[in-house]
């Protein structure tokens, strides 16, 4: 956990050596442009500026038109954060703890109420230079990347449900453009967290993947985690889970059903439906041609409906489904996956 | 059996096909004249390049599109895949004969093939405009060596001139020994014989180099180390992303 308590060695950059080193690595093309964050030093306003000036001089002094991403420090003026917003790309404030009680009891001196007056006061800035922009041909960029946060995963005992439901919250109100979820890393001994040696890396995949069907898939969270399953499935992707639940929403039909419900099969994702809505307006749909297209045809076919496919009755029990595609699945040396697995 | 024989250009090869859609027939390969291999009972045609007939193909790919198609056609000729050319002459058929804009057919094999392609190149446009390692010379210039699976230098440009405009850059692919070169005002390439590239990165003396540019890259490779998380090493997943051949001329890798 990020708190100042913590007894870690750290260190800090001067503003000049932050700047001269971002724009020398940028023109070698080491770099695609810089994300800043520090810790409290003396107060919000004073950290704020320093972070500031780095993004002033980089843009006015150096022309820097590369991606900028700083923290928004909570408790600093709006004056601050409005001078930010306007030279970066993006701005993050971390919620850290999915819930207030658990926030106050890892970090007394940190509440909500605020890490989201920044946030909300961010949100309401881009929306109002957002409306200016048809109008005024010369707005400027108010935070075109938008704002980010992080949540910590398994570090305190909330639930999926809770996690999921925070962020529907965040993108809906706040209007964040990411909610990026980290596994829990213990790094100083502390009994007021729990002690874990490896960090939860196949629930993190699973929340984000979960976090993907929101963004991406128009899935609602309550279609994704309900009262009843709170926790996603570790063993198989929400994405399946959802399906293994809604036997009555399938087969879907390749060649008639809506982007939407073709978008909802388990191994069809947004490209994949997409150049299946773009290719059946020129031909008939087979079997083969998904396969082409790219779709996963070992997970799909127990959910689609096209000529091809041939299906036995027993086949269509969710469980024998569950089993059939866990069985296909080479078992994983490694806990960790990719993104999209 | 007739064999097309073209010069090796890209107006070579749009040319070619020009005649063989005339002819009317099928060729049972298109080949480069500079590395070609005939059978005792091939028919031999050699076409050279016309500019007029390199327009009226482009233009009519076009036409029979929705603009996509010209350029993916000069994709498919960087990819410098194994029989590409007949590739090529596949996909401006299919695209010729269709009334409708059949590049949204994914189920047709001709279209899927040519799109197959344009992935892998925009795959490696995307790996070289990360895999650029640029090293500052006494000059001010700054110059980078690449050596992409695929000729893609001439689609890189304009991503590096919009970023470094104010910075004057060379990029040379050692497979090709060609380069591309911005003076501050045009982007142009370089042949091999250029004395430009008589310093260049593939020298390793050091002695053409500005004299901090040592440092900043201990910098980098020290940043780099320091920022990986022990914890959650991947090694699986760094190597999809950055395959090993690419680390060659990778500061932080090599």
């Amino acid at each position: 956990m990020s708190r100042r308590s913590n007894d870690v060695r750290r260190a800090a950059f001067t503003v000049e050596e932050v700047v001269d080193l971002t724009i020398n690595f940028y023109r070698r093309n080491y770099i695609e442009g810089l994300f800043l964050s520090s810790g409290i030093f003396k107060n919000a306003d004073y950290t704020m500026e320093r972070l500031v000036r780095v993004a002033r001089m980089l843009r006015r002094e150096h022309n820097f038109n590369g991606y900028i991403h700083l923290k928004a420090i909570p408790g600093a003026s709006p004056e601050l954060l409005h001078e930010a917003g306007l030279l970066a790309d993006r701005l993050s404030v971390n919620i850290e703890i999915p819930s207030e009680p658990s926030l106050q009891k890892v970090a007394p001196e940190k509440n909500y109420p605020d890490i989201i007056k920044p946030m909300n006061y961010l949100a309401e800035e881009k929306a109002q230079y957002q409306d200016a922009k048809p109008k005024i041909r010369k707005t400027p960029l108010f935070l075109p990347a938008g704002q980010s946060t992080q949540l910590i995963v398994g570090a305190s005992p909330e639930n999926d449900l809770q996690i999921l439901h925070l962020a529907d919250n965040l993108y809906q109100k706040q209007k964040l453009r990411r909610v990026y979820y980290s596994g829990y890393i213990p790094i100083a001994t502390d009994n007021r967290v729990p002690q874990v040696k490896a960090p939860p890396l196949v629930r993190e995949n699973r929340v984000y993947q979960a976090d993907w069907l929101m963004r991406f898939y128009g899935f609602s969270v309550g279609e994704i985690v309900t009262p009843q399953n709170p926790d996603l499935d570790l063993e198989v992707d929400p994405k399946l889970s959802y399906a293994l639940r809604n036997p009555q929403q399938f087969p879907v039909d390749i060649n008639r059903d809506d982007y939407e419900r073709i978008l909802r099969v388990p191994g069809i994702g947004v490209k994949s439906a997409q150049k299946i809505v773009s290719s059946r307006q020129h031909q008939r749909l087979r079997l083969d041609h998904l396969q082409a297209i790219g779709v996963v045809v070992k997970r799909a076919r127990y959910f689609i409906k096209c000529p091809g496919i041939a299906t036995s009755p027993g086949e269509q029990q969710p469980s024998v489904i569950r089993a059939r595609i866990l069985a296909l699945d080479t078992p994983r040396t490694s806990p960790q996956m990719s993104l999209f697995g | 059996m007739t064999i097309y024989v073209y010069d090796g250009s890209f107006e070579g090869l749009l040319s070619t096909i020009f005649q063989i859609f005339t002819d009317k027939v099928l060729p049972i390969n298109i080949i480069d004249e500079r590395h070609c291999q005939f059978g005792l009972l091939d028919e031999i045609r050699r076409v050279d390049a016309d500019e007029t007939r390199v327009e009226r193909v482009l233009y009519g790919l076009n036409q029979c599109s929705d603009g996509r198609a010209a350029l993916l056609v000069y994709k498919m000729f960087l990819s410098e895949l194994p029989r590409f050319e007949m590739a090529i002459l596949c996909f401006i058929k299919t695209v010729m004969a269709s009334h409708e804009n059949i590049l949204g057919n994914y189920a047709n094999p001709h279209i899927a093939e040519a799109l197959r392609i344009e992935k892998m190149i925009g795959r490696e446009v995307h790996r070289m405009h990360a895999f650029v390692r640029f090293q500052k010379s006494v000059e001010g210039i700054f110059q980078a060596a690449i050596n992409p699976d695929f000729n893609v230098l001439p689609l890189i440009g304009s991503h590096f001139e919009k970023r470094y405009a104010d910075q004057p850059w060379l990029i040379l692919d050692t497979l090709r020994h060609y380069a591309l070169y911005y003076d501050l005002k045009t982007t142009r390439f370089l042949e091999s014989d250029d004395p430009l590239l008589a310093i260049s990165p593939a020298r390793h003396d050091g002695q053409w180099q500005d004299e901090k540019e040592d440092l900043y890259q201990q910098l980098w490779v020290s940043y780099f180390h320091a920022v990986n998380i022990q914890e959650r090493r991947n090694p699986k997943l760094h190597l999809r992303h950055m395959p090993r051949r690419y680390w060659r001329y990778l500061i932080e890798k090599c």
